[in-house]
């Protein structure tokens, strides 16, 4: 008598649906490491209703009256997926998929309806990452860097193109002076001060007319000396 | 779902930048988790489970926020912010002995939370009724879960039973006799309702049923004869519960005795007030304990307002007697008292204002006393929740947990304090930031040169630098501290804050005192003063204005609108300034504001005077329906460094920057509208305007305005058919002309007029361009990051209060210029835009609050600090927290990423390489000069 007694007084309460809504043990994340601070809302016109997270890794919401809600989790740790939960009919039927945020509230996802009939279910995305880590001083950035890369190369010009020629054999040395010759750019011979008479600011504002001239005029003396090698051996 | 990842991560991945570094984090930001005033009936020691050796702290404040403390450092264990607001009536939190469970009750929602870390375990939720007692029975159930009783009133009074485990009802009792419910309470083996029902001539008869805690059966029910003593509920000093003799005590009309009786009984006791000098009435409180295996020993503590006493009395259960053991003495200023049981033993702790006192309630032995410390502010204690330890017959180490009046909850150990928390400052309406009197005055000191004759102002320079020499010696001394501790950029003393990083924080409390913070160290009170006189329980009614004083340095205004004139205090102590002619609200100020009955009125200075509402120069009115729910003006010191907008190719967009706009925004409930406004505050057009369908007018809207832009945010409403749902956030950009290289209307004109071009009636109105995006939660407020010229790019800064937290959005993406529907062309690029994307997760890496949860945010204020790059931020509500943010990097100083050492070794590798270099060039110089080449 007591426990129908006791019924009937629940009933009016639980007129409105009861939705529990849990986290499934994903690879991601054990939900029981979650903070207590992990909650979720369930958005409608005109109601916010909040649920903090329970010891059984559940969001339990009393007296959701029949609508479209859209769940979100707020977790210090997590991500979470958004959900679209239906309530709909008398007899309160339970219905919830994912939801994409800016999308058409129509456009659903997967079904996340849980085992259980009114149970849903709801997933960690991805951990929040809260921190930027100060890029660290590393020798492959460094040497990434376009400004050394050019400073490298002028080097080995600077230092390593009197050396090739140095020890050039005599006859190769000599055709080389003449294709020069006949290229007619013997100021440019040497490439310290073909690389001094570089217009630097003028290449970078991407005038083409006197630096595009430079670029090339190095390529045969390059082109010639590793010819002279070859044919000496 | 791996899409969705994939959204995420790409949304975050756009802009790597602004986020907090590792090692700034904890670091450059102040956090003070806050729980509320605790309640003496809803604070107490418990043991987390059943074998732990240590007790934790458990506190339901007065702003509904449940939490647990760790006695020995005050630090918070977890929290959790019910939902309030409460009144502190109808709040409760209960804890039964050796169970891992406190339960609470809020308004109409019951829960079970598990004592060790905070989870839920149940909650109910009673839907209209709101909960009028809850109270644990003690005996356990096989799992160890004691059942929970609660009373409300659901049309009648309602007793139930909710099983410990699950919250389910195991039985019910509904009283229909018409009486309005008070309270319920146990005893070893009944349950009692106490409620009231009206005597036939007037007062109050208290009636008292017996239900048997096992069936909810009524048993027996006594009429006590209280018409003629109470006439109010508020009049019950005391219920008792969980106890062996549960009590319930009354004063009668004179206040000369006091009426307990023994829950259960009949007979009603009378015992003399011990009132011996002319105090008229004191104050009376009853302490019992809240065990049923404790002895039945009960104290009663009276209060005057010159002194406190307690008389301790002990309840003879066979006889129904009760009889008085002995009197604790009077003594001067305030006190309180708690009760603590170990084992059957019942103690009693009384803190005073300067020393800590333990009693045995079987004798009126001292089995401790400890004397407080002299501390700057005398403590007065209000509410005392101690817990003994009884180690040996002649150890009684005791700690016990003070709320003293100014709002401090002090944990005091063998009268030792061991830690104080500021639970005041969960009460701050308002706040300022204020510059060091020092800085201001070497701005003041070189104005002064610059208004002088040429050798007035030198002798004048040369007399500060000899005065500054004097610093000379400590400052040489200081510099290899300065040197190695550079590192946080922040100086010890105010004298070294050379970024402006240190700053005061004026906060204005609910409970009418002005309190002052230093923004490096804001976990600690300066000082706080009483500027208004409130009652308890009142507030202020508006929020005062606080300002930085424009005529002496160091010195805030504190605007009260009721008072008429400013209180005008030193920001380093305190104290109250005395400068001559103080100025009077409206006098050389602009144009003033009212907003009243959803119309703005505008002031002009000489209106003001009148006060009348007629007398404003414009008002502006919304449409009927509307309500006003925001208004957001410009700042008043709002830097622009630049007035246009260079486009990639070179090209300039010409910034709108009117100084006098503001942005209202309405609401219609019956249609779901959102209209936004841009007002000239000066002649009080309407520039633009934007309406919204399908908004949900319940949820906050947010809004704010800086250079020439403005955002607000909403909730869409899903009745609207079709579309999307969620939160969006709206950026719009004011610019002069929607033509490149065009200034618009005004051209290169220096003047212009808010009332139209060449005396026409057109204003000239700003050409805004808008974007909308979906964000993922609601904000609460907004503003925008400030430095010191505006050349820094902005943030704004958003609080949110479902994720506890404050988070900066960059303005690179939230720029109305996004291409929509395509790639950035080459010179988009170059500027900086990125493709439209309808939607702006908030990165994790935006959050200003890193790992930490800031509770309860409100409101958030920013300041320049001297460096260009930084601006200070300071958040306010339940939480306190304060950090800098850096939107453009901190350009301007080496960070922390800056290696000194890196710095030093390549510069000794250069200069070993110049050593040993030089002398093989010297010898190739002279080579060449003495050799011929070939």
């Amino acid at each position: 008598m007591l426990k129908l007694f006791t019924l009937l007084s629940v009933l009016p309460v639980s007129l409105a649906a009861l939705i529990t809504v849990s986290i499934p043990n994903t690879p991601l994340v054990n939900p029981s490491s979650l903070p207590a601070s992990t909650h979720a809302t369930l958005d409608e016109h005109g109601v916010k209703l909040d649920a903090p997270i329970t010891r059984a890794n559940t969001f339990v919401f009393h007296n959701v009256s029949s609508g479209s809600y859209l769940l979100s989790v707020f977790c210090k740790d997590y991500a979470f997926e958004n959900l679209r939960i239906d309530v709909t009919g008398e007899e309160e039927r339970i219905e919830a998929w994912q939801t994409f945020r800016g999308n058409e509230w129509d456009n659903k996802g997967e079904s996340r309806a849980g085992v259980v009939p009114g149970q849903v279910e709801v997933r960690p995305v991805v951990a929040k990452d809260y921190y930027q880590q100060r890029s660290g001083f590393s020798v492959l950035s460094f040497l990434k860097s376009p400004m050394i890369l050019m400073a490298l190369f002028s080097l080995v010009m600077i230092v390593g193109m009197p050396k090739l020629l140095e020890n050039m054999d005599p006859e190769a040395r000599a055709e080389f002076d003449e294709m020069q010759k006949t290229t007619g750019l013997g100021a440019a011979s040497n490439p310290a001060s073909a690389m001094q008479n570089f217009d630097l600011a003028g290449w970078m504002a991407g005038a083409t007319s006197g630096s595009g001239s430079n670029t090339p005029a190095q390529q045969p003396e390059e082109r010639g000396g590793k010819g002279g090698q070859r044919r000496r051996g | 779902m791996r899409w969705l990842a994939l959204l995420l991560s790409g949304a975050w991945l756009v802009e790597p930048a602004l986020a907090v570094f590792a090692d700034d984090a904890f670091q450059i930001d102040h956090h003070v988790p806050l729980l509320g005033l605790p309640q003496s009936h809803t604070t107490f020691f418990h043991q987390p489970y059943a074998k732990s050796k240590a007790s934790l702290l458990y506190t339901l404040s007065d702003k509904a926020v449940l939490g647990a403390i760790n006695p020995r450092d005050g630090a918070i264990v977890w929290r959790q912010a019910l939902a309030g607001p409460a009144n502190s009536s109808n709040i409760f939190l209960r804890a039964g002995d050796g169970q891992d469970v406190v339960v609470s009750g809020v308004n109409n929602n019951i829960a079970a939370w598990a004592a060790s870390d905070g989870r839920l375990i149940w909650s109910r939720n009673l839907g209209n009724a709101l909960v009028h007692d809850l109270e644990i029975i003690e005996l356990p159930d096989a799992k160890g879960n004691g059942d929970v009783l609660i009373l409300y009133n659901d049309g009648h009074p309602v007793v139930q039973r909710l099983d410990g485990g699950s919250g389910n009802v195991k039985w019910e009792y509904i009283d229909k006799t018409g009486d309005n419910a008070f309270q319920v309470s146990t005893s070893s083996a009944h349950v009692y309702l106490i409620s009231f029902h009206k005597a036939i001539m007037s007062g109050l008869k208290i009636r008292v049923t017996s239900l048997d805690q096992l069936t909810g059966r009524e048993t027996d029910a006594q009429s006590l004869s209280s018409e003629s003593d109470v006439t109010s509920p508020e009049q019950i000093l005391y219920v008792g519960a969980n106890s062996a003799s549960p009590l319930i005590a009354w004063t009668d009309k004179a206040n000369k005795a006091l009426k307990v009786n023994i829950l259960g009984t009949k007979t009603i006791v009378n015992l003399p007030i011990n009132n011996s000098d002319e105090d008229d009435s004191p104050a009376i409180t009853l302490h019992a304990p809240h065990r049923s295996t404790a002895l039945t020993h009960f104290l009663v503590h009276y209060q005057s307002a010159r002194s406190h006493w307690a008389d301790v009395y002990h309840v003879n259960l066979a006889k129904s007697t009760i009889s008085k053991a002995y009197s604790l003495p009077k003594l001067a200023g305030q006190g309180a008292f708690s009760c603590s049981t170990v084992d059957a033993n019942v103690f009693f702790t009384r803190v005073t204002e300067s020393e800590m006192i333990l009693v045995s309630s079987a004798s009126h032995g001292v089995l401790g006393r400890w004397p407080l410390a002299k501390t700057q502010s005398p403590l007065l204690p209000l509410r005392v929740t101690a817990e003994v330890a009884a180690l040996s017959s002649s150890s009684y180490p005791t700690r016990a947990a003070v709320l003293s009046s100014n709002g401090e909850w002090t944990l005091l150990r063998n009268g030792d304090v061991s830690w104080t928390r500021p639970e005041y400052l969960t009460g701050v309406i308002t706040a300022t930031f204020v510059d060091l009197p020092e800085e201001q005055g070497l701005v003041h000191e070189l104005e002064l040169e610059g208004h002088q004759n040429a050798l007035a102002a030198y002798v004048h320079r040369l007399t500060r630098h000899v005065n500054d020499l004097k610093a000379l010696p400590s400052w040489l001394q200081s510099l290899p501290k300065t040197f190695m501790g550079s590192k946080s950029g922040i100086a010890d003393s105010p004298q070294k804050d050379k970024f402006g990083f240190r700053k005061y924080i004026i906060l204005a409390l609910e409970d009418g005192r002005i309190a002052a913070l230093d923004t490096t160290n804001p976990t600690s009170v300066l000082w706080s003063k009483r500027v208004l006189k409130l009652g308890p329980g009142e507030r202020w009614s508006a929020p005062p204005e606080l300002r930085a004083s424009s005529r002496k340095p160091g010195i805030v205004e504190v605007w009260d609108k009721a008072a008429g004139r400013p209180i005008e205090l030193e920001v380093e102590t305190g104290i109250e300034a005395e400068l001559p002619d103080s100025p009077v609200l409206g006098e050389h100020q602009g144009f003033t504001f009212e907003l009243a009955d959803n119309t703005i009125h505008a002031f002009s200075p000489s209106g003001h005077s009148n006060g009348a509402v007629s007398s404003s120069t414009w008002k502006f009115m919304v449409r009927t329906g509307d309500r006003i729910v925001g208004v957001a003006a410009r700042p008043v010191n709002d830097p622009v460094a630049s007035i246009g907008k260079v486009l990639g190719d070179r090209r300039v967009l010409y910034k709108y920057l009117d100084p006098n706009i503001a942005l209202v925004s309405s609401v219609n409930d019956a249609t779901g509208s959102l209209t936004v406004h841009l007002l000239d505050t000066v002649s009080g057009t309407t520039l633009h305007s934007v309406s919204y369908l399908g908004v949900d007018t319940t949820r906050t809207i947010a809004s704010t305005v800086a250079e020439n832009w403005f955002a607000y945010s909403f909730t869409l409403d899903d009745s609207a058919s079709g579309s999307s749902r969620g939160h969006q956030i709206v950026i719009s950009e004011m610019y002069e002309s929607p033509v490149p290289n065009d200034r618009g209307p005004l051209g290169d004109a220096s003047n212009y007029s808010s009332l139209g071009i060449d005396g026409g009636s057109q204003p000239v109105v700003p050409h805004v361009i808008s974007q909308t995006f979906h964000i993922p939660e609601e904000i609460q407020y907004m503003t925008v990051t400030r430095t010191r010229q505006g050349i820094t790019s902005r943030e704004l800064l958003v609080t949110l209060a479902d994720s506890h937290g404050i988070v900066a959005i960059p303005r690179q993406l939230l720029d109305a210029r996004r291409p929509v529907g395509r790639d950035p062309t080459a010179d988009e690029v170059a500027e900086g835009l990125v493709r439209y994307h309808p939607t702006l997760e908030f990165d994790p890496k935006w959050y200003l609050n890193h790992q930490r949860e800031v509770l309860g945010v409100k409101e958030a204020i920013t300041s320049p600090s001297n460096l260009e790059s930084t601006s200070l931020v300071f958040a306010y509500g339940l939480d306190i927290f304060g950090t800098r943010v850096a939107p453009s990097f901190t350009f301007d100083v080496l960070g922390k990423g800056f290696n000194k050492l890196q710095m030093l070794a390549t510069v000794a590798a250069l200069g070993v390489g110049v050593i040993v270099v030089a002398p093989l060039v010297r010898r190739k110089q002279i080579n060449q000069r003495w050799q011929i080449s070939s």
